[in-house]
């Protein structure tokens, strides 16, 4: 401090700052109105720093981002409910009840809680407006994310060049567990590729409130794919995902 | 909840923004910014019990901050990390001359933000996270100083030298 103190420069950007007591900010004062080269550095600081304001604040964390947090600090793993509980309030789901089709009719089976639940993962991804908690379209990245989150690495496929390329990867919570979802583009539209394992087989098709799941099993794994493309987009997709090879 | 989540809640949540954009500002990434503020919130959580409840803000911030490093040092090629010793650079912020090109305060006030956002991510990170953290945070320098971990001296020559660089910088663009 001894040497700041000593320093009239460092003292001229404390005082822009308003670092300085009354008492040395008045002192220094004097000197700038002696020395113009002082005063110089003052006005250099001071148009910076008015420069420096129009920069607008950074930009809000991506609503993503919270849920992440939450979830890494099993604020959300506890109570995977209350998340599908905020889509219910989305005009998605007011279409979903109001279609007289819902998935809880057919009955409190596993097989249609799980299919409920990866519709909310699918519709509340893409409500955060960020679909994925890895965003790349190299299989080489995905697949080796979600290794570094301890849990299983999904089956990673590239259909780019069938006009279906693979946007990104994120971890939902499936009847309390965590599972890798993939997310695919066509066109505008996202698909959802869920995996589990033990939580039942998924239905082979449903649809309800403009979105398709067509669900099948192989190897043992559950494959759970959601999207609003139509029906006729999401079976060619699920064929050539099913008939891709395996990247590894 | 427990009571760890809900003081995590309390405590860590509200300074979401802040933790995030700071990182932006360390890694100059958002995808790598996110990826640091979870594993801050994670030390934060696991840290929550040793939090004494003064001043959170700070508290989130250094540990962001030495997370942000960390972390680039994990995964980024340390070529790109390694920084330049700046406590030795010879620019001293303390020097007089700023040559007869020095410019004026109205050249200064009339940079536009893109250009002064990418001059502040060309500053070595010591001054990058000193200058953020004063001007787009609004952090005095004691809190810097806490922040940072470095005495309230280096905070000032630091901000002092980081300033000169940008009105350089400013310069050199307008030639």
């Amino acid at each position: 401090m001894t040497q700041a103190a000593d320093d009239p420069v460092l003292l001229v950007h404390a005082y822009c700052d308003g670092e300085l007591d009354p008492a040395n900010a008045l002192a220094l004062e004097r000197r700038m109105a002696e020395d113009p080269r002082l005063a110089a550095e003052r006005d250099r600081i001071l148009a910076l720093k008015r420069a420096l304001a129009k920069i607008k604040p950074a930009a809000l964390p991506p609503a993503a981002l919270r849920g992440r947090v939450e979830r890494a600090v099993g604020m959300r793993r506890a109570a995977p409910r209350p998340t599908w509980g905020a889509v219910a309030a989305s005009i998605a789901l007011a279409a979903v009840v109001s279609s007289g089709a819902t998935w809880s009719l057919l009955g409190p089976t596993q097989s249609a809680l799980v299919s409920d639940e990866v519709l909310g993962s699918h519709i509340s991804a893409l409500i955060a407006d960020r679909p994925y908690d890895v965003a790349s379209s190299d299989q080489h990245t995905v697949k080796p994310w979600f290794n570094s989150h301890t849990i299983e690495s999904p089956r990673v496929v590239d259909l780019k060049d069938d006009g279906f390329p693979l946007l990104g990867g994120r971890i939902d919570v499936i009847a309390k567990t965590p599972v890798p979802t993939l997310v695919y583009g066509y066109q505008k539209h996202r698909i959802s590729v869920t995996e589990t394992q033990g939580l039942g087989a998924p239905p082979a098709a449903r649809e309800t409130g403009g979105y398709h799941l067509i669900g099948w099993t192989d190897g043992g794994v559950s494959y759970w794919a959601v999207s609003d493309v139509g029906l006729g987009e999401l079976q060619q997709f699920v064929k050539l995902f099913r008939a891709a090879p395996t990247s590894q | 909840m427990s009571d760890e989540r809900t003081r995590f809640a309390n405590v860590v949540l509200p300074h979401l923004g802040d933790a995030y954009a700071l990182a932006r500002w360390i890694a100059r990434n958002e995808s790598d910014a996110e990826d640091i503020v979870q594993e801050a919130c994670l030390r934060a959580f696991r840290g929550i019990s040793g939090f004494g409840d003064v001043n959170a803000r700070g508290w989130v911030l250094s540990i962001v901050r030495n997370t942000a490093y960390t972390w680039l040092k994990k995964h980024r090629d340390p070529k790109l990390v390694a920084v330049e010793n700046v406590e030795d650079v010879a620019d001293a912020a303390t020097g007089w001359d700023q040559g007869p090109a020095a410019p004026d305060a109205g050249l200064i006030e009339r940079a536009d933000a893109a250009r002064l956002e990418a001059a502040i991510g060309a500053l070595p990170d010591e001054f990058r996270e000193t200058l953020v953290l004063r001007e787009l945070q609004g952090l005095d320098y004691r809190a810097i100083a806490e922040v940072t971990g470095v005495p309230i001296g280096t905070v000032m020559s630091r901000l002092a030298r980081a300033r000169r660089r940008l009105i350089a910088l400013l310069r050199e663009d307008d030639k």
